[in-house]
């Protein structure tokens, strides 16, 4: 075998970009694939009356959103909701910022199987509106299940 | 080049071409994608944390587009048969779940009527789409 002592070897300048589009393939293939199929969002349960039994009426905790404390009833611009926004949770009303904490107050306590918001929503707010509060009570405690009841 | 002496072999194929119409394609899937999918031109509400809900595949898409027209999957559905046709769904697969692609512009009530729907054809919940706020 001969030693390569440096004398006439051809240099090989080029970079070898064979595991960069291997690479690039496969970023693309997971792209198509799996992008247009991803979601996000918030799940909503709906109580069967054969179902486990309901929660005792005096421990439900009840999320009132009534378009007269809060009115959110044409489309929003922006993001979050306006800060004049009041929500009555457990017959007090509160502004929508505080949410996050009176909901992790009361249910962060819970076992998670018992984290169960009651939301009556009313019929004329907008839905955007609605969703960005139930993001705000969401993003006080872990696991929390979302039920509506009708409004009164 | 002088008659006679042996041509130096390429053996390498290019392959900057290829690199470059791969990359092209990648970046028109990654816009294009979002557009591609089922059913009406429906613009999801925003909100800060929404959870991942998982593939589309395997659920049944409701949607609502922003004139109150219902749709299952890429189908313009009638409100008296939407039940009807839910219904039938939940007899082929008892498993299957629901999720509500509804416009950012609707009324809550109509949401809401979609959801009865829903519960009445015996779903145990419901998905309802947002998309984080700046995406």
């Amino acid at each position: 075998m001969q030693v390569n002592n440096g004398s006439g070897s051809s240099l090989q300048s080029e970079i070898n970009i064979t595991p960069l589009v291997d690479v690039v393939l496969v970023l693309l293939i997971i792209f198509m694939v799996v992008v247009p199929l991803l979601m996000t969002g918030y799940d909503i349960d709906i109580p069967r009356t054969d179902a486990s039994p309901a929660q005792a009426e005096d421990s439900q905790l009840i999320l009132n959103i009534g378009s007269a404390t809060c009115p959110l009833l044409e489309p929003l611009a922006g993001d979050g909701l306006p800060a004049d926004c009041r929500v009555t949770l457990d017959d007090q009303k509160i502004p929508a910022a505080e949410l996050p904490a009176r909901v992790a107050q009361v249910l962060g306590r819970r076992a998670p199987e018992n984290r169960v918001l009651f939301l009556a929503a009313d019929d004329r707010m907008n839905y955007e509106g609605v969703l960005r509060i139930i993001d705000l009570a969401k993003s006080g405690v872990e696991d929390l299940k979302i039920e509506f009841i009708e409004t009164h | 080049m002088r008659l006679g002496e042996p041509a130096k072999m390429q053996a390498a194929i290019n392959i900057t071409p290829l690199v470059d119409v791969v990359l092209v394609l990648l970046i028109i899937f990654m816009v294009m994608a979002p557009q591609m999918r089922k059913g009406p031109d429906v613009k999801l509400p925003n909100t800060a944390k929404p959870t991942q809900q998982g593939d589309e595949r395997g659920r049944i898409l409701v949607s609502i587009d922003d004139a109150g027209g219902l749709w299952i999957d890429d189908h313009a559905v009638a409100p008296e048969q939407f039940g009807d046709v839910l219904r039938s769904a939940v007899a082929a697969d008892p498993d299957s779940k629901v999720v509500i692609r509804g416009d950012a512009k609707l009324n809550f009530s109509q949401v809401r009527q979609a959801m009865n729907a829903i519960e009445q054809a015996g779903f145990p919940g419901v998905g309802l789409i947002a998309k984080r706020a700046g995406e």
